[in-house]
């Protein structure tokens, strides 16, 4: 055959034919092969073990070894955390060790619906732990720590409506009276020194927070952010409001579950309703109906839920209209009202306080305290500014000031902050221009409201 | 045992009506093996000894071509499990490495065969230009392998997006950009390309499209005709006075006192009758079982490279977090590297001057001197221009990969520069 042996051709087909057929093997091997099969043959093994009927025997060992994944198309989302973790639902397999744990408390958040990552976070489509679980590069979601996962709940629920996580009520009470709005917008509400914190939740990691409450130098070099006085609890708390803040906007069937029906809520709605046009409260309001001050003592809850469904029913002849509340709306509007007496309920209805309360209200709701302190006191330390390197108090403004001034300089910010030192930096921290967000009426009441800052009977006679 | 388990399928019934002449014994079946099988007598039935040197071709045409049928079959693949939409694509890749059987593999497969197409190809136009193989009668042949060029660059960069990752994401809407920079047509072409002015879905549906359709529909067509003309301009190009010599006769020229048959109209260069110099083997097997063991080969590196290493796969894209520096695909960094320059000078001027230079060159490059050796010493001149943009093309990709960090300054890939993305 023309010289060139062809014998030589045989041997290469041999050897780099078993060299396919051993990288198939290979591909093969490392593709059939997945922990998770280990895991399901140890539940099965288990649910055999547990079997005390034939019946229950022969359904055990029938149980197939599979992918078991919890499709959420409204959330795009695929969950195979119970291809491994297979006993959630069964709490008969309480306190096993995992990946076999039952996951309690689940009954308001059935697995069809919600699945898990939507509150664990991680990687639902993943099948292998570390990528499962999120520590991975290339993954953004890692598993939420559990002394965290009450930031979830914040995700649909008002964060101080759900009785069920007390820490991030804490949190969101912590950032709203701290003052936090007075830098940081959230949900558009908000001063612009600092940056916007709508996502921050699904930006920053625990650790990342942590650290930036504690000194937030550390973790951004050039942060003007003042370091927060805070406790170890309150860190916690305040860590988890932010980790809440993942701007995650819910569709459908979520979006309409997310009220909690809570005294807050019913607060909300009572001012929203308009009740006070026809009720009264502590004098003010309508005279049409009765005042409601003490209606929690006249009344009965069931009475309530009945009136709210439909007037008619228990008060023959009342001219209140059916409103045609929802059943968590007429359960949170009740809760409110048989909690009426208790002060903090009560409280914080616009309709019901003088200008002074009002804008004390203002005073914390765009986050004044950040800078200027609790009640204006100041003490907040902005390096190189004139005024003893700190952000001025307000407790004597009614001095320096008229009412017109005030709000002048409340609407338009002053964005230059004399230095002390005009060769080092200039302060972090300045005042924005509020003229965008204050509404005027907002400003009248916050204006009366700091100058009743000033204390009673002193005059400093300029 | 192989050739046993062949010899003997050869001999049954099914074997020989498969292969119509059993297993070649004779010179005569050899050549009817190769001529009556549809899928052999693309090649001729004898061939020359110079052009099964491996070290002539170095196989890098064939290569490219068994990349090409591997991207074809693995391709199909993902196309029953992707779905081309800005919602659903991401997790497809997820569902492929995690749920799908062997999903990972063949998309590793795919991966890591398309960036080893781009290099053979780039290669093989390398081999065909230091051996001087564009030249007269192959001038038309260099310029389909040009577009076959193109078309593979084409075919990679419109597969990078289908992931739906920041890194398709981000080496897309850089890719693009730089297709912009072109005056007056550079901003309607980048329109075309995207069906916008950003990267979205109108653009997934585009780059989807002429990923499995139109593109490997040109690219077959044109296999097609580059490898017929393989065959029509005289198979693999061979030194100087191997080649045929026999002068073709121009059809208008044919004296009318005599009748021709077929043979007799071809032109000089195709395979001639009556002629059978020494140096010619039968095809069969010498020709064929190579490019069987070649095909093997590369089958082998490919799955190897999948079984091994993985695709890669980042976060989901995400337009408004571009990471820092965003790169184009790598056979695109020379040129982004470029355009670091100057956007005009680098994105559209440089490359368009070596396109048409690469076109035109067998038309320019007139001397039949040099033909069929490796780095001739009549062709030193040529050799030293193209070698010199080679280097500076391959040395402009390299910085472009691997020296250039953050807002495309200068780092060194051992020491990583700290890390300027915020942290999390």
């Amino acid at each position: 055959m023309h010289g060139t042996s062809v014998g030589k051709f045989y041997a290469w087909f041999t050897a780099l034919g078993l060299l396919v057929g051993v990288l198939v093997g290979l591909g093969y091997y490392r593709d059939e092969y997945r922990p998770w099969k280990d895991y399901q043959r140890r539940f099965i093994r288990e649910e055999i073990r547990r079997a005390s009927t034939p019946d229950q025997r022969l359904l055990a060992q029938s149980t197939p070894v599979q992918v078991r994944q919890i499709l959420l198309p409204e959330l795009n989302r695929v969950d195979r955390c119970t291809t491994c973790h297979l006993a959630v639902e069964d709490p008969s397999y309480g306190g096993y060790p995992q990946p076999l744990a039952y996951h309690p408390l689940h009954d308001q958040h059935p697995f069809d619906k919600f699945g898990c990552t939507v509150c664990h976070r991680g990687q639902g489509r993943a099948t292998n732990i570390e990528d499962a679980h999120g520590h991975v590069p290339h993954w953004d979601e890692p598993m939420l720590p559990q002394k965290y996962i009450q930031a979830s709940c914040g995700q649909c629920h008002e964060a101080s409506d759900n009785p069920a996580a007390p820490e991030l009520a804490r949190g969101s009470e912590l950032f709203e009276t701290v003052g936090c709005r007075g830098c940081h917008k959230l949900a558009g509400v908000g001063g612009n020194i600092g940056p916007e914190l709508d996502r921050v939740g699904a930006r920053r990691s625990p650790d990342w927070l942590r650290q930036h409450f504690i000194t937030p130098a550390a973790v951004t070099p050039d942060s003007g952010m003042p370091p927060q006085k805070f406790t170890d609890t309150d860190i916690d708390a305040i860590v988890l409001f932010m980790l809440s803040q993942t701007g995650a906007e819910l569709p459908g069937f979520y979006a309409s579950m997310k009220v909690i029906p809570s005294a807050s809520e019913g607060r909300r709605l009572f001012q929203q309703k308009g009740c006070l046009g026809c009720h009264s409260m502590g004098g003010q309001g309508g005279k049409v109906g009765p005042a409601l001050d003490d209606v929690g003592l006249r009344r009965t809850p069931e009475w309530m839920m009945q009136h709210f469904r439909d007037p008619q029913t228990v008060s023959p002849g009342s001219v209140m209209p059916r409103f045609g509340f929802t059943e968590a709306e007429a359960r949170a509007l009740t809760d409110f009202l048989v909690h009426l007496r208790d002060q903090k309920v009560g409280l914080g209805i616009l309709g019901l306080m003088g200008p002074v309360d009002r804008g004390r209200g203002i005073f914390s709701k765009y986050g004044c305290a950040g800078c200027h302190g609790p009640e204006g006191k100041g003490g907040v330390p902005n390096a190189n500014a004139k005024t003893a390197q700190q952000v001025p108090a307000l407790t004597y403004v009614a001095d320096g000031y008229t009412k017109a001034e005030l709000k002048g300089i409340i609407f338009k910010g002053q964005r230059e902050i004399l230095p002390l030192d005009p060769h080092r930096p200039a302060p972090p921290l300045y005042m924005p221009a509020w003229g965008s967000t204050i509404k005027d009426a907002e400003a009248d009441d916050l204006v009366a409201y700091l100058f009743s800052l000033k204390p009673k009977g002193e005059d400093l006679g300029f | 045992m192989p050739k046993r388990i062949w010899l003997w399928f050869a001999h049954t019934r099914v074997g020989r009506s498969v292969f119509r002449v059993g297993l070649p014994q004779s010179n005569l079946e050899r050549s009817q093996a190769m001529v009556s099988s549809f899928l052999l007598h693309v090649q001729p039935a004898k061939v020359s000894r110079h052009a099964l040197r491996a070290s002539y071709t170095l196989g890098l045409g064939l290569i490219s071509l068994y990349l090409f049928l591997i991207l074809t079959v693995t391709g199909v693949l993902l196309m029953f499990y992707y779905v081309p939409s800005t919602e659903q694509a991401y997790g497809r890749m997820k569902d492929l490495q995690y749920v799908v059987s062997a999903g990972l593999v063949v998309r590793n497969m795919h991966r890591w065969a398309a960036h080893l197409m781009v290099l053979s190809v780039a290669l093989h136009m390398c081999r065909v230009f230091y051996t001087g193989a564009y030249k007269r009668p192959r001038e038309f042949n260099w310029v389909l392998g040009v577009g076959l060029f193109l078309t593979t660059l084409g075919l990679s960069f419109t597969g990078y997006l289908l992931p739906w990752d920041q890194l398709a994401f981000w080496a897309i809407t850089v890719g693009t950009s730089i297709a912009g920079y072109a005056p007056l047509i550079g901003p309607k072409v980048q329109f075309l390309l995207l069906g916008g002015n950003v990267v979205g879905q109108e653009a997934l549906t585009r780059f989807y499209a002429l990923h499995v359709i139109v593109l490997p529909a040109i690219a077959g067509l044109m296999i097609a005709v580059h490898l017929w003309r393989v065959r029509k301009d005289g198979g693999l190009s061979r030194p100087d006075g191997t080649e045929d010599t026999v002068q073709s006769i121009a059809l208008g020229q044919l004296p009318t006192n005599k009748s021709y048959g077929l043979m007799e109209l071809a032109r000089g260069t195709t395979p001639q009758v009556g002629k059978d110099p020494d140096d010619e083997v039968f095809s069969w097997p010498h020709l064929i079982f190579r490019e069987l063991l070649l095909f093997l080969l590369v089958v082998a590196v490919v799955l190897f490279l999948a079984v091994f290493w993985n695709a890669p796969l980042e976060e989901v894209a995400n337009a408004v977090h571009p990471p820092n520096p965003a790169k184009a695909p790598w056979y695109f960094l020379g040129l982004q590297e470029l355009v670091s320059y100057s956007a005009f000078w680098g994105g559209v001027v440089v490359p368009s001057l070596l396109v048409t230079a690469l076109l035109l060159l067998p038309y320019m490059d007139r001397r039949v001197q040099g033909v069929g050796r490796w780095f001739a010493r009549e062709r030193t001149i040529a050799n030293v221009i193209f070698s010199v943009c080679l280097v500076v093309a391959v040395a402009l990709t390299i910085i472009g990969t691997a020296f250039r960090g953050p807002n495309w300054s200068w780092v060194v890939p051992w020491r990583p520069p700290p890390a300027i993305t915020e942290g999390r």
